[in-house]
């Protein structure tokens, strides 16, 4: 398909010719999100600055029956904006204005171009911040957040975005605008609002977000406990969960995963662990207080071997540090990896750990397993050779642990979104009647199947197709964007 | 009045009643008394799946009996269905928010019988359309809500009650929000009560009383004024909606009402338009009709419809 000259001086005209880019050379920045290996080149990259702008793009697009993709930051990591060969990239780059602070109300309201760390910026001083963060967070856009519902290690206490969303400008398939909720909660009727957040840009343009942020806790702490093995440490998850503690993040790394941040950044974890637990707890102090010691009683209880304590800002940042680079230090112990992203009840997370120990051994590559234990929620790491031809072996092991998860009860994907990625997986958890449900609701919002097409609901031609091996993507080997 | 006791059984009367162009309204023509059951609770995941039949006192009661509880208490005491689909919630609104926020996963049973899942039963979950949150205040007009998972939450080991009566309800409310208390639930008796739960263990909640004492006054009081506001609320005959910052002109205008100030929320005596906040009549029309789209693509013959 080729876009008419017409259509695109339509667009040239509607905002500004310097931002429409056609140029090919230009044209391939866009051709792919942090999932580098699904790649289009777009026909056509708009870059709008408002609202009416957006929707004088998307009434053309319709109008021609142009599909159209829209793009923040590119950090994704399941492929959700990956152009439509042949259709329009819709880049909210240029809508980056924080356009309220209304602490009165706790409410900040923001174009979809704001990266998501600022919003905590711009109200840090008064003691505030916003809670979703994903570890992209200092270039991953509040658009892309809402259009994945992103999380980030905080969400086992603070939720998810769609908990910290309450109202959204959203362009529709066809170039209407709807306005849903607001600075109040609970409009009438269905909650829409809940619908679109983490609905992968698949049922329209969010120009315009109103966000909730929260008070800061009066407390932090971060603990950290060495265990000999997985299993030691699940114990002690369950057992902090049991205690009726709710932590706002407990994160697991394995001896793999350990011993590649150590090699990448040296954050001193305890020698020879086999398991390391990251807890960090927030809130009203004396009950801060009160729940540290809990968690270092049952921590030790289960047989923690070494347990670190941190409550000012330097040394909490010294026990995240290897937590936070053990994607990138992946790079220390493998040429290739492959990160999966699955999720287990959280009881069922030492059996699924033992069943993807057995899987690698059956398979012959090692896995790496980091992950955000009090949600269940698993990042496995397979580790491969492209060149010595294990690409295909790891990309049935990553599958095969897929399997794992949803045998024990869980779902594909916790953060990352379906998108390209696993849109061929879907039938693995939903059933055609429930997938066919979901393509009545997308219809609703978008009858003629131009926005993102080809995302989150598996179609036949979509599915024959094998996608191509993980490569690191730029942002990432920089150091700004990091897998979590 | 037919009450359905599986899924097969509320497939097969809404096929029937769709096939027939016949009305099957949820609640009065069908209802889901026999489809009560908890299906499964997993204490360790804090999670539960239930049928959406069940009361939320029945519910309730049941997670009790391990320490945990799901954090709605509307006035009433409706089945779970109903909490979704008529988007209810009390006072525990203000630290656990409403139904939308504990949703985990839904079946529904389509107008014409089609059964269909989304989400899951874990606490971390992003794949497909949250139909879940979607059905929150349908008020039955999408589908048939058959089965719920939810997220859970530990009983408290101690709670407390601080009951603060002042002319100066907005600078009360105001200090209360801007500390680092984080009391479970914050509402306004209007006119001239503020009523504060502290949950926790029994120090935290001992020492955030005091604080909170120290910052606005008031007495400690008894678990009885949030069954006075849960009452209020279930004989509020309006609802005003509207900025969090906009309490001071909200309570003006008002006489008597239960108010949530975090949600911006307010249960009124009076009658009252809800809805408050500014919008453009063709936007709302345009929401109207994104809503009246989804409604036919869920059921085009109108099979529930009021």
């Amino acid at each position: 398909m080729s876009l008419t000259a017409a259509f695109v001086a339509e667009l040239q005209e509607a905002l500004g010719a310097e931002h429409v880019i056609t140029e090919p050379e230009q044209l391939r920045v866009y051709e792919c999100d942090g999932l580098t290996g699904h790649r289009a080149v777009p026909e056509l990259v708009v870059l709008p600055h408002s609202t009416e702008e957006v929707q004088a793009v998307v009434r053309a697009c319709h109008r021609e029956r142009v599909p159209f993709v829209a793009r923040g930051a590119g950090t994704g990591l399941s492929g959700g904006a990956t152009p439509v060969a042949g259709g329009v990239v819709v880049s909210l780059a240029r809508m980056n204005r924080i356009l309220e602070v209304d602490l009165e109300s706790r409410r900040v309201v923001v174009e979809p171009g704001v990266a998501n760390l600022d919003v905590t910026r711009a109200v840090a001083e008064e003691g505030f911040f916003y809670a979703p963060d994903p570890s992209s967070q200092q270039v991953c856009t509040i658009g892309g957040n809402v259009a994945e519902n992103s999380g980030g290690a905080h969400c086992l206490k603070y939720g998810f975005t769609v908990h910290h969303v309450t109202g959204l400008t959203l362009v529709l398939p066809d170039g209407e605008v709807v306005e849903l909720g607001g600075k109040a909660l609970d409009p009438d009727g269905p909650d829409l609002l809940g619908v679109v957040v983490g609905s992968e840009g698949t049922l329209g343009i969010v120009t315009r977000i109103t966000l909730r942020v929260v008070r800061s806790p009066e407390a932090v702490r971060t603990l950290l406990a060495g265990f000999e093995t997985t299993d030691a440490a699940g114990a002690a998850v369950s057992g902090i969960i049991a205690a009726g503690i709710l932590p706002s993040a407990i994160e697991m790394m394995d001896r793999l995963t350990i011993e590649a941040a150590e090699l990448a950044v040296a954050p001193g974890y305890p020698e020879g662990a086999g398991a390391v637990l990251l807890v960090e707890l927030d809130g009203v102090a004396a009950q801060v207080e009160e729940d540290a010691a809990e968690v270092e009683r049952i921590c030790r209880e289960c047989g923690a071997f070494e347990f670190r304590a941190a409550a000012d800002e330097a040394s909490r940042a010294l026990l995240w540090k290897g937590r936070k680079s053990a994607f990138a230090a992946m790079g220390r112990v493998a040429t290739d990896y492959y990160v999966q992203d699955g999720v287990v009840p959280r009881t069922r997370l030492p059996e699924v750990l033992r069943r993807i120990e057995e899987l690698s051994r059956s398979h012959g590559l090692r896995v790496g397993n980091v992950f955000h234990a009090g949600d269940g929620n698993l990042h496995p790491l397979v580790l491969y050779d492209a060149e010595q031809g294990e690409t295909e072996r790891a990309r049935e092991l990553a599958e095969a642990i897929l399997d794992a998860c949803l045998d024990a009860g869980g779902s594909l994907t916790g953060e990352h979104g379906v998108g390209m990625d696993k849109a061929c997986s879907m039938p693995r958890m939903f059933s055609e009647r429930d997938l066919e449900v979901f393509g009545r609701l997308r219809r609703a919002f978008d009858p003629e199947g131009l926005c993102n097409p080809g995302k989150v609901i598996p179609t036949p031609r979509l599915c024959g197709e094998v996608p191509g091996p993980y490569r690191v993507h730029a942002l990432e080997r920089i150091g700004v964007a990091e897998r979590l | 009045m037919p009450s359905v006791s599986s899924l097969r059984e509320a497939s097969e009367t809404l096929a029937a009643a769709h096939v027939a162009g016949r009305r099957c309204r949820i609640g009065e023509d069908l209802t889901t008394d026999g489809l009560d059951g908890i299906l499964e609770h997993e204490a360790g995941d804090l999670t539960c799946t239930v049928e959406a039949g069940i009361r939320l006192s029945v519910l309730n009661a049941a997670l009790a009996r391990h320490g945990q509880r799901l954090s709605l208490d509307p006035p009433g005491d409706a089945t779970i269905g109903a909490v979704l689909a008529r988007n209810l919630s009390g006072p525990l609104r203000h630290r656990f928010g409403a139904p939308r926020d504990l949703v985990l996963g839904v079946t529904l049973v389509l107008a014409d019988g089609t059964i269909a899942s989304a989400g899951g039963k874990v606490v971390k979950n992003v794949a497909g359309y949250d139909l879940g949150r979607l059905v929150c205040g349908s008020q039955g007009r999408l589908a048939l809500i058959a089965r719920v998972s939810f997220r859970l939450h530990p009983l408290p080991k101690a709670a407390r009650t601080l009951l603060v009566e002042t002319d100066e309800v907005p600078a009360a409310v105001a200090a209360l929000l801007r500390s680092q208390l984080q009391p479970s639930a914050l509402d306004v008796l209007h006119p001239g009560r503020v009523a504060v739960l502290l949950e926790g263990s029994e120090r935290a909640v001992d020492a955030q009383l005091a604080a909170a004492r120290g910052l606005v006054g008031g007495d400690e009081t008894g678990p009885e004024v949030w069954e006075e506001s849960r009452m209020r609320q279930g004989g509020a005959r309006g609802r005003v909606r509207f900025a969090p910052g906009d309490l001071a002109d909200v309570l003006a205008g008002l006489s008597e009402a239960v108010v949530r100030p975090s949600a911006g929320v307010a249960y009124t005596l009076e009658e009252l338009p809800s809805g408050s906040e500014p919008q453009s009549a063709d936007a709302a029309d345009a929401v109207q009709r994104l809503s009246e789209r989804i409604r036919l693509a869920f059921d085009p013959n109108g099979v529930l419809a009021p």
